[in-house]
């Protein structure tokens, strides 16, 4: 583990007017995420992990706070979160709880897009991305659509695509919510493995409990605070 | 990778339903276009094939295209004394109905001044030109007429020795060549009845002295003159128009004429109609490209998300927007070259208006783009979570 931490989020706040009231979405947050660890966050709904999530992936500014990942100061309240979309497609890589795979694309596309779009030459892109759809046991459905994979397939070509320009923090919203648990498990293990073995900052937001020992550190959220559980040797 | 083309491919059927509709849209551009231009082609026929540099007309008239023009028959012989003169002949056109294998047929008779013209400016497709000083015709092929068939015109048996396609006037009915002898009969043809109330006003004194019983004021419609080299055309007009009876006209105030007067309420309907649907498909392809955005904004939020410039979002919706213009185009045109000859006027579609039509196409699409662009960059990549 590096001293420097690959997300670290300072007294992040983000508050909403709702009629004569403010909602606090997040209400000073500070949370350091360090390479090669993954992080469970838990907490009811409406507790702010997701607005957390939103505002480490760089998909909405602080209303205070700051966010550094690999050590750049990249989001503010005043920041263009527009301008921020390069450094989202290398550095950043996203899973949620729908893989949200483009319907007209085949697995390995929706993987090599995200390295086409990062000027990887065609060629280079799909041979990267059908390694990566091997490395996650999925290289057998690459030339499908996404309507004719199940679940668990679609949810693993979304992992591969979050991999696919090598970053080191991955955010995942709710990654297992639309499997069964014996899937949801083989994609928990797949964080832990990516954790472990590319040495990167994993951070997911989930309600499951049942894959609570793969996690390195526990948050839990409530009314927008955070609140870390004590590490069991 | 070509998003735009990926898309098309996954959903084919609506790409090409919307390919149908814009290229019938286009084909309705290329069809109005189409008919601006054959109407004017039509009604430019003559004046523009026949070889005059300048016609004697009624006087105090505007001439045979753009209203009636009643000459006697023998102005032509005054006009070719004029100095600077070089050539006349007899001129004269009008509409007839006749009566053809038991249907009744349209024609516009159209007199030549037979020898001195026989004919030999209209192209053929078949037969041969005027050979004879009466009872032949050459007609076009709108008429329903062909080659050696025999049709009753006035008093006489005309026989169809030549055939042209498209040489119809400005109402788009076919021309009918006679000799201009053979076309003053046919105008003068008159009743029984008409010749014996005409015969009874006058009493039967002019049988006795051996003139006509009734007037036979042979009439045409124009005098074509051909100037003779370096002769000036002005000092020309300006020895005609000082009889009083006849005026004179350049070949170039008859196409204005033509154009300007006779047929402009039908030219600015027709660019109106034109305009209309230019629109119109311009509204529909911007709707569909809308649509066709709308239906792409969750890739698109995730296209954000995964860090896609806007570039590529762009490039996605304008080369859909492109291949639908340019494929709809395509199947316009070849729609247009199948179905339009059989329509009942002529649509004559040059290379010219079809490249005009190209950019127009190409800027309604560069609008439904800009329209689907607009929508597609307002997304925000946090819409894929919703």
């Amino acid at each position: 583990m590096t001293e420097r931490p690959v997300l670290s989020v300072r007294g992040a706040k983000k508050h909403y007017p709702s009629g004569d009231s403010v909602v606090r979405a997040l209400d000073g947050v500070d949370i350091d995420v360090f390479a090669g660890q993954l992080v469970g966050i838990f907490g009811p709904s409406g507790s702010g992990k997701s607005t957390f999530l939103m505002i480490a992936g760089l998909l909405e500014t602080p209303t205070a706070g700051d966010v550094e990942i690999e050590g750049q100061h990249v989001s503010h309240p005043a920041a263009d979160l527009n301008l921020l979309r390069d450094f989202r497609r290398r550095r950043l890589g996203f899973v949620f709880q729908k893989a949200n795979l483009i319907p007209f694309l085949t697995a390995a596309e929706n993987v090599a897009l995200a390295l086409e779009i990062d000027d990887v030459p065609s060629a280079a892109a799909d041979a990267y991305a059908r390694d990566l759809l091997g490395a996650l046991d999925v290289a057998s459905r690459a030339d499908n659509p996404p309507a004719k994979l199940s679940g668990g397939e679609q949810q693993r070509v979304a992992v591969a695509r979050a991999l696919a320009n090598d970053p080191r923090l991955i955010l995942a919203d709710e990654p297992t919510a639309a499997l069964d648990s014996a899937r949801g498990r083989q994609v928990m293990h797949l964080f832990r493995r990516i954790a472990s073995e590319r040495q990167a900052g994993v951070v997911v937001v989930t309600h499951d409990p049942r894959s609570i020992d793969l996690f390195d550190r526990i948050i839990d959220f409530e009314d927008g605070r955070a609140v870390e559980r004590p590490t069991v040797p | 990778m070509n998003l735009a083309w990926k898309d098309i491919r996954y959903s084919p059927a609506r790409f090409l339903l919307t390919v149908f509709g814009v290229a019938f849209l286009m084909t309705a551009v290329i069809g109005m276009a189409g008919l601006y231009r054959g109407i004017v082609d039509d009604a430019l026929l003559v004046v523009n094939r026949i070889g005059a540099d300048l016609w004697v007309v009624q006087g105090g008239r505007a001439g045979p295209f753009a209203e009636g023009s009643a000459i006697p028959s023998q102005v032509d012989r005054r006009v070719e004394g004029v100095a600077g003169v070089g050539e006349v002949r007899r001129f004269t056109q009008f509409s007839q109905q006749f009566d053809f294998e038991g249907r009744p047929r349209r024609a516009t008779i159209t007199g030549l001044d037979f020898p001195k013209d026989d004919g030999a400016w209209i192209d053929l497709v078949a037969g041969r030109h005027l050979g004879r000083g009466h009872y032949e015709a050459i007609a076009d092929a709108s008429t329903g007429l062909a080659l050696g068939d025999q049709v009753r015109l006035g008093l006489d048996r005309f026989t169809v020795v030549g055939l042209t396609t498209q040489m119809v006037d400005s109402a788009g009915d076919g021309l009918l060549f006679v000799t201009i002898n053979d076309a003053v009969a046919i105008a003068q043809r008159r009743t029984s009845e008409e010749v014996l109330l005409a015969r009874a006003r006058r009493g039967d004194q002019r049988v006795v002295s051996g003139e006509p019983s009734v007037a036979q004021d042979s009439k045409i419609a124009a005098v074509l003159v051909e100037l003779a080299p370096a002769a000036d055309p002005a000092a020309v007009r300006a020895a005609v128009e000082r009889w009083g009876d006849v005026s004179i006209l350049s070949a170039e105030q008859q196409r204005d004429l033509l154009l300007n007067a006779r047929l402009w309420k039908l030219r600015v309907q027709i660019l109106a109609f034109t305009v209309l649907v230019v629109v119109i498909t311009c509204i529909v392809v911007s709707l569909i490209i809308y649509t066709m955005t709308i239906e792409k904004l969750h890739q698109i939020a995730l296209l954000k998300l995964i860090g896609a410039r806007n570039s590529v979002i762009v490039a996605m919706i304008g080369q859909q927007a492109a291949m639908i213009g340019a494929f709809g185009f395509a199947l316009a045109v070849a729609v247009s070259a199948v179905i339009f000859p059989f329509f009942p006027r002529r649509i004559v579609i040059t290379p010219v208006d079809l490249g005009l039509l190209l950019c127009i196409d190409a800027a309604i699409c560069a609008v439904g783009s800009w329209v689907g662009v607009a929508r597609a960059l307002k997304v925000n990549a946090r819409e894929v979570l919703s």
